[in-house]
């Protein structure tokens, strides 16, 4: 919940201090919460907005100060540039989906098929939010569409939905591979098969207004220090 | 000069309201009214109004039933830790939401301090009508009992005793003397509980979850439908404006009528021996 708002309140501080921001401050960041620690990672000094990309693009939209939007799946960026809000998107990594349970595995969760038992509480990212539409897609592929009956919620972004399983309160999620990681041993992962995986895309674009800043951030992203972070978190190279 | 201090005073009002009805204003202003009502009868936003709808009335019933003997108990008696008690119950008032939520799941949740009896029961609360409706009780009840405690504090004592030395009953003259004079106060603090709980949002989407249809509460739909479907959130948000008023309405007008249905002292006292 209060990470939008968090989001909101951070932008408008940053918007409110925009007024005296010289060319040597560091970039604003909008990045989708899976990719947040990377965006982090890549500048030190950068301030990185972590949220769910739809979010993030409409806040964008809606004159929050970004200067570099990183987006989990293309569809955020098109309205921003359409536009003229951002500039052309760059594919930058991939990612892999995975099942994430509670590590007791309560509902004992085996397979994509499992999810569709009736009574499972399953938790998923909103429509519009990339990790929920791209895990419809997967279990629609995995012919598991049934288990769409039972969402029991319907999470803003990808770490409402790894939290909910933290907790225990929820049987099942469908996150991204390198969600896990922070998670560590409360969680056990459930694969989800190569056959249904849907193609992942990281986009960076810098918005209209990021300038010198924006570039200096997206050289680091798309250079030897982004593809460290990258690695290193966890996410794939583009195929 | 002199003129200086009453010009201020004018300045700091004026700012005031400009700041405060301006943003309810835009809600109105952004899109034509008729597109306001057509977005309210698409499905996520009828099924938030439904779902909203059906939680604050039960946990409006709840709140009132168990909030109306509690406050009366408070009212009527001193005990030791009486202000205690009174401020614990006041509590939810000035909790962040969030910590609302996260307390509600640390309670009720499958992992929760009664996870395991709650279980054992075959009762599983999160993500359910009745998460919502335990995330609304908790954070409206407090304004229900704070004015009714004041309601019956205001009810004059010698009224009572009057239809005790009658032969009523302490229940009886609870009932048939006390419920009516507090009415109006009981009346107030009724409608602010149900338009906080109308309005609950942090408790709710970490406790319950946000799943239209199922746990989706009007403000929840409005933040969930921000991004890709700004016209139902708009349409929403003018609706709990409009009950709002209503609510403000109703909460002003309920105390000074039944004022004015029970100037005679007299005649509520004499009702409990008719």
């Amino acid at each position: 919940m209060s990470r939008r708002s968090a989001a909101w309140a951070a932008a408008l501080a940053l918007a409110g201090c925009g007024g005296a921001s010289g060319d040597g401050e560091s970039a604003v960041v909008f990045s989708a919460a899976s990719l947040a620690a990377v965006a982090a990672a890549v500048d030190p000094g950068a301030t990185v907005v972590a949220g769910g990309s739809n979010d993030l693009a409409a806040q964008i939209r809606d004159g929050a100060r970004a200067d570099v939007f990183l987006s989990a799946s293309a569809a955020p960026l098109r309205e921003l540039r359409s536009a003229g809000l951002v500039r052309a998107p760059v594919p930058i990594a991939s990612n892999r989906l995975v099942v994430v349970v509670p590590r007791a595995n309560p509902a004992e969760i085996m397979t994509l098929a499992d999810l569709t038992r009736p009574g499972t509480k399953l938790v998923l990212g909103a429509a519009g939010v990339p990790v929920g539409d791209y895990a419809r897609e997967a279990l629609t592929a995995a012919g598991a569409g049934d288990a769409l009956a039972n969402v029991v919620s319907l999470e803003d972004d990808v770490k409402g939905v790894v939290g909910k399983v933290v907790l225990g309160e929820a049987d099942a999620g469908v996150v991204y591979a390198t969600d896990v990681r922070a998670a560590g041993d409360r969680v056990a992962v459930v694969a989800v098969p190569a056959a249904v995986q849907p193609e992942i895309r990281y986009f960076a674009a810098a918005t209209e207004s990021g300038g010198a800043r924006a570039e200096a951030y997206l050289e680091r992203l798309l250079g030897a220090a982004g593809a460290v972070a990258l690695r290193e978190g966890g996410f794939l190279p583009l195929r | 000069m002199r003129r200086a201090f009453p010009l201020l005073l004018g300045l700091a009002l004026g700012v005031a309201l400009v700041f405060l009805v301006l943003p309810v204003l835009a809600l109105f202003l952004r899109v034509p009214p008729g597109e306001l009502v057509a977005q309210l009868g698409e499905e996520r936003a009828r099924q938030a109004i439904v779902v909203s709808l059906k939680t604050s009335l039960v946990a409006h019933a709840l709140v009132l039933l168990v909030g109306t003997p509690a406050a009366y108990l408070l009212a009527t008696r001193s005990f030791r830790g009486r202000s205690l008690v009174v401020s614990v119950l006041d509590l939810p008032l000035v909790l962040p939401p969030a910590v609302a939520g996260l307390g509600l799941l640390a309670a009720f949740g499958r992992s929760g301090l009664l996870g395991r009896e709650l279980d054992a029961l075959g009762v599983q609360i999160p993500f359910t009508q009745v998460a919502v409706v335990l995330a609304v009780c908790f954070v409206a009840s407090p304004f229900y009992i704070r004015a009714a405690i004041a309601a019956f504090e205001g009810v004059d004592e010698r009224l009572v005793a009057a239809a005790r030395t009658l032969g009523a009953g302490e229940a009886r003259a609870f009932l048939r003397v006390s419920l009516p004079l507090a009415a109006g106060g009981l009346g107030a603090g009724s409608t602010v509980a149900f338009a906080r709980g109308l309005g609950e949002f942090g408790a709710t989407i970490m406790f319950a979850g946000s799943l239209p249809g199922r746990t989706q509460t009007a403000p929840l739909a409005i933040y969930d439908a921000l991004d890709e479907e700004f016209g139902v959130a708009l349409a929403l948000g003018a609706l709990l404006v409009v009950v709002s008023l209503v609510i403000l309405v109703v909460a002003k007008a309920v105390p000074a009528w039944t004022r004015s249905a029970q100037t005679s002292p007299s005649r509520a006292a004499t009702s409990p021996s008719r």
